[in-house]
């Protein structure tokens, strides 16, 4: 067999004017078990190219890249946070607004009931006006809270969801 | 700009080059996790850089050659430490072996280049890259390239033929 190529392409090699595509031959022609003798001892040296091609990093260096990462990464939990914190006080939210809502509303009420009693006061003298006012007061009361109830967690409801919307 | 997808898989070619450099396996691990996050941080700026592994080979350079520096000022010697020597006991094939038992010798003569010539024997031979790479990474004229790594080669044949008179 004629080895003229492979000692050409040696030369051109240490002359620094092979291509990579001629140093790749070079390899797998040193690659075969059967060089021949005076080229032989060129063996090693490919040989050695074509090995330390396979040097690797160890198995789990991405699972300790992967924690320096996460760990660099901004914190996007930040908005999460702040939604939970919206959801777990929802039912607070409501039962405030409820309660605000009663007393603004019961507060009115009890002004209204005052100047009715004035009136009645002044106009009915044969009633006894003190029960009747106060029954009129409690009838008053209960129904404006009930309602005050139902507007309340209404709205509470749409500023929560508002709130949701804004996040 | 996707971590796992677009930069962790140049993690060994700058593994090798990095290890060319401080010739100790730890400090090379360090060096790629190094360049890994900064060009992370860097992510957006990257969809500019042309060839983004020339771009991190020269990022990993760097901080090997700093901490090259570093180790030395230190009067830390790896001489006696482990030599990598990535063609003792993995990689490559059974015909693969017969050739490889002498190759500590070529691992020493390459070790001890000036580290220009160690790197661009890896680039060049190793990884296979093209001039302008090698050039690229080194921030170097691709004549630069060439010039150095005629020194190299011919610097390992004369180690080589050296050896072979030895023996006869």
């Amino acid at each position: 067999m004629d080895y003229k190529y492979i000692e050409q392409l040696l030369e051109s090699y240490f002359a620094c004017t092979t291509t990579l595509q001629e140093e790749q031959i070079l390899r797998s022609f040193f690659s075969q078990e059967d060089v021949p003798g005076h080229l032989a001892q060129y063996a090693d040296l490919f040989n050695y190219e074509t090995g330390a091609q396979a040097e690797k990093l160890s198995e789990d260096f991405d699972e300790r890249m992967m924690a320096r990462i996460e760990a660099t990464k901004p914190s996007v939990t930040k908005a999460h946070i702040v939604k939970l914190t919206t959801h777990h006080m929802a039912p607070f939210f409501k039962a405030a607004a409820v309660v605000a809502m009663a007393l603004t509303i019961g507060r009115a009420a009890e002004h209204a009931i005052g100047e009715q009693e004035a009136e009645e006061n002044s106009n009915v003298v044969a009633v006894d006006p003190y029960i009747k006012s106060s029954d009129v007061r409690q009838t008053i009361r209960v129904k404006d809270v009930s309602q005050a109830e139902t507007k309340a967690t209404n709205d509470s409801i749409i500023s929560i969801a508002t709130k949701d919307e804004i996040q | 700009m996707d971590f796992k997808h677009d930069i962790l898989p140049l993690k060994n070619i700058i593994f090798r080059t990095a290890l060319r450099i401080v010739m100790n396996r730890e400090e090379a691990e360090d060096i790629v996790q190094d360049t890994l996050i900064k060009l992370w941080e860097k992510r957006n700026e990257l969809e500019k850089v042309e060839n983004l592994e020339a771009f991190a080979l020269t990022m990993a350079r760097n901080l090997a050659l700093d901490r090259k520096e570093k180790m030395d000022n230190q009067h830390v010697s790896f001489d006696d430490e482990e030599h990598d020597r990535p063609d003792e006991g993995q990689g490559g094939t059974d015909s693969h072996l017969m050739h490889l038992e002498t190759s500590g010798f070529i691992t020493d003569i390459i070790n001890a280049l000036p580290e220009k010539q160690r790197t661009i024997i890896q680039l060049r031979d190793i990884e296979g890259k093209s001039y302008k790479e090698i050039a690229s990474v080194l921030s170097i004229s691709e004549s630069d390239v060439k010039v150095t790594l005629f020194r190299a080669r011919n610097e390992l044949r004369e180690k080589i033929l050296q050896k072979k008179s030895l023996f006869l």
